[in-house]
């Protein structure tokens, strides 16, 4: 039998981490690609999301560093900031990366660019813009999207999502943030830094509920006393207003209901997969949790693979990326490849950072795994002392025999820290081995070394 | 009033139809009816379900009958499930 002839080998559908190593890696095989984008090319991670908040708390931080410079002997009154500058400082980092409106790039590799939204069509045929295009395989990296929220009246104020916060080039008096999670504090640190009045609103009884305890607890007592958050934990948004060029938000808290009035609103309450773009004509099964895969992010149509965000596991650019690989080796290739997410670190850009990898403690519980834990604060170490910060620990959790299985770190730098200790997870290194490196002095690692021999 | 949509037939015939809003109107109207729906509120009905797809629609120049069939249907779901159970499932009820 002929074999049926498609427009290409390969459709990526979007352009992010998810989709953009797969791209690369089969126009580099010489195969027919095709990359289709309907928003800015190079997704939301180098565009909306992690490279410009990135930049942004960078310019927070360093603006919090020197106006708190006194105790070092530095003479910092007067320091200030404008706000447009800083966006624009932003930009350039955007620029910069090369990753954010990457279109050109692909087109270099080789690889056709199609701006617009897709929608399937059949299992082998999407459309965009009208025209129509058919595949041998299809890559889905459609990442995900801010949530809203149902609630009253939301829908008739101007709230800004962690994506579109900073199209607003002036600062408010006041915010309010709905959603603890790892955009939600970056982003109140951002804005209480520059002296926004921030309310910080999380349904769960801490902040970042998918951490350990402490994690939330010491984020929570950092952000009130030292930003002047106010953290509403254990707090159901109920209902928006528009209160003359205001904002009116009603909330429950400790059974009562409260209300405040705030100059903007922002909805950073988890993110949905993007998944409407016509599926079942391909018959991929899904929920509104993401597109199901097997291990070898092989959807329900043996063809149509899916990465990313869209599959609803993880959120992270690094584990897009990585998925991206493993989906282009499984596409092109017989002998298939599993994604080991072994020691994926998870990182919150606060200051000071917050870094996870491996299991965390209510993940062991859940598991019903017999474990050991040790945690060292970094107030132990000299480095504490030279830099006068005393805010952060260094937790670590093994089996029985020592091996360990996850850590927390909650550091200045800890977004660096944590890969000793993802490399200890991935490997299966004990504590012992890690206690027994000599960890440089002065250095904020050295926690890492005394946390571990607390285990040895 | 027909929007610039084209519809692929549950056939996957080809070249696409046009969609017509006054027919998917009619039907979602029918869908109501058929569940004894009084005539007003049948209108209305459909009136909100065909402005939410026709919205849904806004990007989306080339859709299948089944996806319009889907998102009709969640659509209505939500105004009334008994019609919406009605309209996915007309061919089958005698």
């Amino acid at each position: 039998m002929k074999k049926p002839k498609f427009n290409f080998d390969l459709i990526i559908i979007g352009s992010g981490a998810g989709g953009s190593a797969a791209a690369t890696i089969a126009a580099r095989e010489g195969k027919r690609v095709a990359i289709v984008e309907s928003n800015t090319f190079g997704g939301t991670s180098p565009n909306v999301g992690d490279v410009p908040t990135k930049a942004l708390l960078h310019a927070a931080q360093l603006y919090h560093s020197a106006r708190h410079g006194a105790r070092f002997g530095l003479r910092s009154a007067t320091i200030g900031y404008n706000y447009p500058s800083i966006l624009a400082w932003k930009d350039i980092a955007i620029k910069r990366t090369g990753a954010g409106g990457n279109r050109k790039y692909y087109e270099n590799e080789g690889i056709t660019t199609i701006y617009g939204a897709a929608h399937f069509l059949s299992p082998h045929e999407i459309t965009v813009n009208r025209r129509n295009y058919s595949a041998a395989s299809f890559l889905i990296a459609t990442g995900a999207s801010w949530a809203i929220p149902s609630i009253t009246g939301l829908d008739k104020i101007d709230y800004s999502t962690p994506a579109s916060l900073f199209d607003i080039h002036r600062l408010p008096k006041s915010l309010y943030i709905i959603g603890g999670g790892e955009a939600g504090v970056e982003l109140a640190q951002f804005m209480a830094t520059f002296g926004v009045k921030v309310f910080l609103a999380e349904k769960s009884s801490r902040l970042l509920p998918d951490y350990d305890q402490e994690v939330g607890e010491s984020l929570a007592k950092l952000l009130a006393e030292k930003f002047g958050v106010t953290v509403l934990t254990q707090t159901e948004t109920l209902a928006t207003e528009k209160e003359n060029i205001a904002h009116r938000i009603t909330y429950g808290h400790a059974g009562r209901e409260h209300s405040l009035r705030v100059d903007h609103v922002l909805v950073a309450d988890g993110r949905r997969p993007s998944v409407d773009i016509g599926l079942e004509n391909a018959g991929v099964d899904y929920t509104p949790s993401g597109i199901s895969t097997n291990d070898y992010l092989q959807t329900s149509v043996k063809h149509i693979y899916a990465a990313g965000d869209v599959t609803g596991r993880y959120s992270w650019t690094h584990a897009a990326l990585l998925e991206s690989r493993i989906a282009a080796n499984n596409i092109l290739r017989r002998a298939k490849l599993l994604p080991d997410y072994t020691g994926l670190p998870k990182v919150v850009f606060t200051d000071p950072s917050i870094a996870t990898t491996g299991l965390s403690e209510d993940d062991c519980l859940r598991r019903n795994l017999i474990i050991k834990k040790a945690t060292a604060p970094i107030n132990i170490v000299a480095r504490s002392n030279t830099s006068d910060f005393h805010n952060g620990f260094v937790k670590i959790i093994t089996d029985k025999k020592g091996v360990i299985l996850g850590a927390t770190v909650m550091a200045p730098s800890a977004e660096e820290i944590i890969h000793e200790l993802a490399l200890a997870v991935k490997y299966g290194l004990t504590a012992q081995q890690i206690a027994s490196l000599p960890h440089a002095f002065l250095s904020w690692s050295e926690s890492v070394r005394v946390a571990a021999n607390k285990l040895a | 009033m027909n929007t610039l949509i084209d519809v692929v037939k549950r056939s996957g015939q080809r070249p696409a139809q046009s969609f017509d809003r006054e027919k998917f109107h009619r039907s979602i109207y029918a869908a109501c009816l058929s569940v004894r729906v009084p005539e007003g509120e049948a209108a209305s009905i459909a009136n909100r379900v065909s402005e939410a797809v026709t919205l849904w629609l806004n990007n989306r120049p080339v859709v299948t009958s089944s996806d319009l069939r889907r998102v009709a249907g969640a659509h209505l779901h939500r105004y009334h499930p008994d019609a919406a159970y009605f309209y996915h499932h007309h061919r089958y009820i005698i």
